[in-house]
């Protein structure tokens, strides 16, 4: 245990929802929240936002309009060739292949941006408050200065919960 | 509430969170098995066999193998189609039934990713070497070159198939890999060893599991889940393309891409059975794929099956009523008597009457009849592709084209040589990876248990 944080460990995901709702009305947001798998309410309730989903779509869109435009720049401008008398800007045999190269380059960008974004990426070395966290416990972490007068109370309701380490 | 055990439970045993992480985990940390070594032994022979067939196609050419003028595509391509196929069923797996709100996928969807993989790397071997000349692949690339520039043609299905088979391989291992994060971090944090909490740690890319990673991570599943169900979709249409759009009798039919994606789904799917079953008993898994989790993917598989069949009946019922000669005689002559009449009905057997075994609870339960209709399934979705290529290709037009096709040793070791590398690569996985996907499961684990607002709830009613 840290100087500066409090660890609220709870066994299961009812009582760190339980719990997480009781100190939020309190008006106190804790600092991160750690979890086997993700509490939805949990995720909700932190506040935060992910605008992936909105960056993928124009992931999308660009790549989509980009590749469109290549197939169709290469196949009439740079090097128009006669492929059994068809016409050059064959328009529909081009949308295969946009299609599975949008949705390619979709993946490749949103995972740069979920790396980037998440901080996660190879070589990261992790701040781990509680060993398991990723096993069996959930955890909670409360800045102190956060808590101001009301630290008592927010003892208080991780204890009904759960445990303060 | 629905309480009922309509489905079953989806973990057995009354696990607590910590046990779920520890008994998926076990195989890793555990002494490695005698049968493993043994069986990865076989494994990398298989594999020798292969890259000898390879060194040989490479030196003396493609004269080495069985083709001829007529029968273009043999083994090689049929391989090809099969191993794609099987490596349809693990994004099919965790997408479709994602979407549908399935929650037994959890137990099964990182064993069936891991054989997509494996499979779709072994598929893309056959037509790199089909080139001839493999060293010049890079050709197929549209890339600014000395030569005109000249791009490839846009229109050509192979090239389409280039792109959607790299696409597919790229996608669905980081798919794969991405899912994997969280249990690797529970690896490094539960880990004893320094060595393995240093190589998972690195595996795992510093995943804490905060609610900030989640966020995203969920954000991350969401577009990837959405974008490779298309995928799944377009990938095997996109296969069935270089056959339907050449006029060969028997290819050329617009029923192809959704006969082909389903025969696709069919065949991945009862490889994941195989998997899982060999997975249950190798590694005593029985609590996280229950008897209902494999009752589950036989009920697919009957109806799949189904579909297989009317798509048989579907295509024989063209040949006749499109009057054209040449498609009667494909199917009314010379697949179902003619030279290659035993791989067609060899086909029909396996894939449309066998599977319906399993309208029978009794045979669903039995897991070792499970296993072997499993196989026969594997074994008619190969046949089913000898006979959509090697059938067509003999007999087409031209009377004085006719010839007849079968492998050389080479060929057969090339096969070989891919199945060796799947068994290393499931044995590899076994050894290295949590079989199942661990977060997943926790997040499910809750369903079996009655929740306490439901009680409540019930309670108040």
């Amino acid at each position: 245990m840290s100087k500066d944080y409090i660890l609220g460990v709870f066994k299961d995901e009812e009582s760190l929802v339980a719990a997480f709702e009781k100190v939020k009305e309190k008006g106190i947001i804790p600092l991160e929240v750690y979890t086997p798998y993700p509490v939805h309410e949990i995720l909700h309730g932190m506040g935060n936002k992910t605008r992936i989903t909105t960056a993928a779509f124009f992931y999308g869109l660009f790549a989509a309009m980009g590749i469109l435009a290549f197939l169709t720049w290469a196949a009439t401008l740079s090097w128009p060739m006669n492929y059994g008398g068809k016409p050059v800007n064959s328009f529909p045999s081009f949308i295969v292949v946009t299609i599975v190269a949008t949705i390619l380059s979709i993946t490749i960008l949103t995972l740069f941006t979920f790396s980037i974004r998440a901080k996660i990426f190879p070589g990261k070395v992790p701040e781990i408050f509680h060993e398991r966290a990723t096993d069996d416990r959930f955890v909670m972490v409360i800045d102190k200065k956060s808590m101001g007068e009301n630290s008592a109370v927010i003892n208080s309701i991780i204890s009904e919960y759960g445990e303060i380490e | 509430m629905y309480n009922s055990e309509v489905r079953g439970r989806l973990i057995t045993g009354d696990k607590s969170l910590g046990q779920i992480s520890q008994e998926i985990i076990a195989p890793i940390h555990a002494k490695t098995p005698p049968w493993w070594y043994g069986a990865i032994l076989i494994g990398l022979i298989m594999f020798g066999i292969g890259a000898y067939s390879i060194y040989i196609t490479l030196t003396k050419g493609l004269g080495t193998w069985g083709l001829n003028s007529s029968v273009a595509w043999g083994w090689d391509i049929i391989n090809f189609v099969w191993w794609i196929g099987i490596g349809h069923a693990g994004t099919a797996f965790s997408i479709f039934l994602l979407i549908l709100r399935q929650k037994w996928r959890t137990a099964i969807n990182r064993a069936a990713e891991a054989m997509t993989v494996i499979a779709v790397f072994c598929a893309s071997l056959f037509p790199l070497l089909h080139m001839g000349r493999p060293w010049l692949f890079f050709y197929i690339f549209p890339y600014p070159n000395t030569r005109g520039p000249l791009w490839v043609n846009f229109n050509s299905p192979l090239f389409w198939d280039f792109v959607a088979i790299s696409a597919y391989l790229l996608i669905s291992a980081s798919f794969w890999y991405f899912g994997m994060l969280p249990d690797f971090a529970t690896i490094r944090d539960t880990a004893k060893s320094k060595i393995k909490k240093t190589v998972y740690g690195i595996a795992a890319f510093g995943w804490t599991g905060s609610s900030r990673e989640w966020l995203r991570f969920e954000g991350l599943s969401f577009v990837l889940g959405g974008i490779a169900a298309v995928l799944v979709v377009s990938v095997h249409s996109i296969v069935s393309t270089d056959f339907a759009v050449s006029v060969e009798p028997g290819w050329h039919t617009t029923i192809f891409p959704p006969y082909f994606v389903v025969g696709a789904i069919f065949s991945g799917f009862a490889m994941v059975l195989t998997l899982v079953v060999t997975m249950r008993g190798l590694y005593n898994m029985n609590d996280f794929i229950t008897d209902s989790h494999i009752d589950a993917v036989c009920r697919v598989l009957v109806f799949i099956s189904l579909i297989m069949g009317t798509a048989y009946m579907t295509e024989i019922f063209m040949a006749w009523y499109s009057g054209s000669e040449y498609e009667m005689y494909m199917f009314f002559r010379n697949r179902i008597f003619g030279d290659y009449a035993f791989q067609f009905w060899a086909m029909f057997i396996s894939n449309a009457l066998v599977p319906q075994l399993f309208w029978f609870k009794s045979m669903r339960r039995r897991i070792w009849v499970v296993f072997i209709i499993s196989i026969i399934i594997n074994i008619g979705m190969w046949y089913e592709r000898y006979n959509i290529i090697v059938t067509s290709l003999s007999r087409d037009y031209l009377p004085s084209s006719w010839t007849s096709y079968s492998p050389t040793l080479i060929e057969i070791g090339f096969f070989v040589g891919t199945l060796g590398m799947f068994i290393t690569g499931v044995l590899l996985f076994f050894r290295y990876i949590p079989m199942i996907a661990i977060s997943e499961l926790k997040s499910v684990a809750k369903f079996d248990k009655p929740r306490k607002e439901q009680l409540k709830h019930t309670d108040h009613e």
